[in-house]
């Protein structure tokens, strides 16, 4: 007591308690993150919030009846209703003009789980997080998910999402089941021998076809994998991925195209989740980890130029540290996300995907060099990350986005809001969705629609049929969003 | 003059600090995200304040007490948060700073200051003037907390400026 009464008395003791606490706190300074979502004032957005718009009102599902009687009476009154889980999608998928939101995250109880024969009945609302707690303990594991599990059940089926895994074909196939309130305010049970092909419609469907109540998912065990890092060139990447999908014991995979200047469209690292034999009940699911210094680094980056070299570097170096290590299946599905936030006004970041068939990679690649800068340190429209992944060949939905096997580039884009810098990242992006569209790929629907109506239509030739049957199974036009209502409508 | 401002100037000092002092808690609410931040920001303010006062304390030579700088650096760091966004990303990496050398000042300034005299006095006049004052802000509308902090900075220049005059005065005749 003595000795800390009289180290309490000297201006060093007291000046590096200062020190300390000062370096604690700034280690836990939380990341600011972007304000969205349904509770903006009179105003929603989605996760960029590029598209406020005004609605009616938000009304928490908490029960089956209650939003059937809101469907029913939308039918009535012509209201429209609109579905939102948790509003990661960025073109205003998730609301309508003056019409009504129903919000899902409230609908998120597990029902059932079926360690025989390994399957899950979840309500919609629920995210693949609670999915996670729930199955961990019993040694079980998603089949696909996103890379991240921010996501919720229903939001990512309207989508058709995808991630690392490469055996397990797409999303919509790994249902079983589900429970289904179509536009006419029925509850329908669902299975996929359904001679109405509700699932078709339903899922990557973006919720216009009624709401997903739950489903039941299939299953796969919760297996250690060893990680196995790689540099490649990109010239080598579509024999890489042909004989890692047919040849190699790997489980999950994805790569990372340099958009540094020096190294601009070559270099490439990969990442194989490779089988073990092993499998795991014990091992918790890990939180995020390293966010401040992830984020610091993708601030680095994030300036361009010879710092953009230098994060590459640092990304190339951490990757490789990883080399030989162990982690779990659903570990592998749940990567950190708060680092990526970015809240700096008047400029904004966002994702666009593109999908290319594998053959054409090589030469998609080449063909991009021209369309986007190699340093953009001092251009408005900055190119900060590509992931790349692999995307089976799925004809299950009618918005298909793998008409054949794609390899999706996943692309952090930031720029500015004024008027002539949205307008030159439209430009941007039609240049390069019209290079994807000439080696016979894809985009991605989810994320911000700068692409035109006839680049839709390009990319997703079954956009007609979805809009018949739309009509056949909505005839009031129930279910609407701004999405919809801007490609479609 | 010298006398007076010997006399006034910590009154005025310690009345600013007390009166800026919720509205300073507004704006420190503002840029912090969280409770519990804004909470360490004061937590780091306080032990900062501790540093300081012992600084002073074991000061040898207690006639140089260089309090002009105290009263410009407290003033500069009141001017620099009225010159911040808001909106700015990476505010609470520079508002943890501010907060350190705020900390280390006021602790320093609070010792020199029960060290005088008129100390006690000054704290009764403080206490009463503070009251008067606050009563007479209740009529006035905020219109950010960012103003009243920039101008009790300016404030705080001004004093470190005359005390500085003061003591280049009271120093001539020494030197002769
Ligand atoms: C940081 C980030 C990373 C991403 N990573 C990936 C990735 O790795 N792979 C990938 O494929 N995608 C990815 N995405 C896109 C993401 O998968 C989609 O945006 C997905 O829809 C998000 O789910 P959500 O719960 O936020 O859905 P929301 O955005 O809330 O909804 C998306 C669509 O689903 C509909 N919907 C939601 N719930 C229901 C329901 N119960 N019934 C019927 N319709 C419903 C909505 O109406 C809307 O049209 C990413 C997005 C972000 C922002």
């Amino acid at each position: 007591m003595q000795i800390m009464t009289e180290l309490l008395k000297k201006p060093w003791f007291l000046g590096s308690l200062v020190v300390i606490f000062v370096a604690v706190v700034l280690w836990n300074i939380p990341i600011e993150k972007r304000k969205y979502g349904l509770s903006q004032g009179s105003l929603v957005t989605d996760y960029t919030g590029l598209l406020p718009q005004h609605v009616e009102r938000v009304v928490k599902a908490e029960n089956r009846d209650d939003m059937q009687r809101i469907v029913k009476e939308a039918n009535r009154n012509g209201q429209k209703i609109s579905v939102a889980g948790l509003q990661h999608s960025q073109g205003g998928h998730t609301y309508y003009k003056d019409g009504v939101v129903l919000d899902m995250r409230t609908f998120n109880k597990v029902l059932e789980i079926d360690e025989r024969k390994k399957t899950i009945r979840v309500e919609a609302g629920a995210s693949w997080e609670d999915v996670q707690e729930a199955i961990q303990p019993h040694g079980l594991a998603l089949k696909v998910t996103q890379s991240q599990s921010i996501f919720t059940i229903g939001g990512s089926l309207s989508v058709n999402a995808h991630g690392r895994d490469i055996r397990f074909g797409s999303m919509a196939e790994t249902v079983k089941e589900m429970t289904l309130l179509t536009p006419s305010g029925e509850i329908k049970n669902i299975t996929r021998d359904d001679p109405d092909e509700w699932m078709k419609y339903v899922f990557g469907g973006y919720g216009l076809f009624g709401v997903i109540l739950d489903v039941t998912l299939e299953l796969t065990e919760n297996d250690v994998y060893t990680i196995h890092t790689g540099n490649l060139k990109t010239d080598q990447y579509e024999s890489y991925i042909n004989e890692l999908l047919n040849h190699r014991n790997t489980a999950m995979h994805y790569a990372r195209v340099s958009v540094a200047p020096s190294t601009f469209l070559d270099d490439m690292v990969v990442v194989n989740y490779d089988y073990t034999e092993k499998q795991d009940h014990k091992t918790v699911l890990k939180k995020e980890q390293g966010v401040q210094l992830s984020k610091l680094a993708l601030d680095v980056g994030r300036q361009g130029g010879d710092l953009e070299d230098l994060f590459w570097g640092t990304q190339k170096r951490y990757i490789g540290s990883l080399d030989g290590k162990e982690i779990t299946r659903n570990n592998v599905m749940r990567s950190e996300s708060t680092f990526m936030e970015y809240t700096k006004p008047g400029r904004i970041e966002v994702l666009q995907e593109f999908f290319v068939p594998v053959h054409a990679y090589k030469d998609y690649i080449n063909d991009l060099k021209q369309v986007i800068p190699a340093n953009d340190r001092n251009d408005d429209f900055k190119v900060h990350n590509i992931t790349v992944r692999y995307a089976a060949k799925e004809d299950f939905t009618t918005l298909n986005y793998a008409k054949e096997d794609m390899l999706g580039l996943v692309v952090l884009i930031q720029h500015g809001l004024k008027e002539e810098e949205i307008a030159n990242a439209t430009s941007l992006i039609q240049s390069w969705t019209n290079l994807t569209l000439e080696h016979g790929g894809t985009y991605y629907l989810p994320y911000y629609r700068y692409q035109t109506k006839e680049q839709f239509r390009s990319s997703y030739p079954g956009w007609e049929e979805f809009e018949e049957e739309k009509l056949r199974k909505d005839p009031n036009n129930v279910f609407q969003n701004m999405f919809y209502e801007y490609y479609v409508k | 003059m010298s006398h007076k401002s010997a006399r006034y100037l910590p009154l005025v000092v310690t009345v600013g600090q007390v009166v800026i002092f919720p509205y300073y808690i507004i704006w420190l609410k503002q840029v912090s995200l969280t409770f519990t931040l804004f909470a360490w920001f004061f937590a780091s303010f306080s032990f900062a304040a501790a540093w300081g006062y012992r600084i002073y304390q074991t000061k040898k030579n207690k006639d140089h007490s260089y309090l002009f700088i105290i009263y410009a650096g407290m003033g500069s760091v009141y001017i620099l948060i009225g010159c911040i966004k808001n909106s700015y990303e990476f505010l609470p990496y520079v508002v943890l700073p501010l907060q350190v050398v705020l900390g280390v000042l006021q602790g320093y300034f609070r010792a020199w200051h029960s060290d005088q005299d008129t100390y006690h006095l000054h704290a009764v006049h403080h206490y009463l003037i503070v009251g008067f004052m606050m009563i007479g802000f209740s009529f006035l509308k905020i219109i950010s907390p960012v103003v009243f902090i920039t101008i009790f900075g300016l404030l705080l220049l001004i004093c470190g400026f005359w005390e500085f005059i003061r003591r280049g005065k009271l120093n001539v005749p020494k030197k002769v």
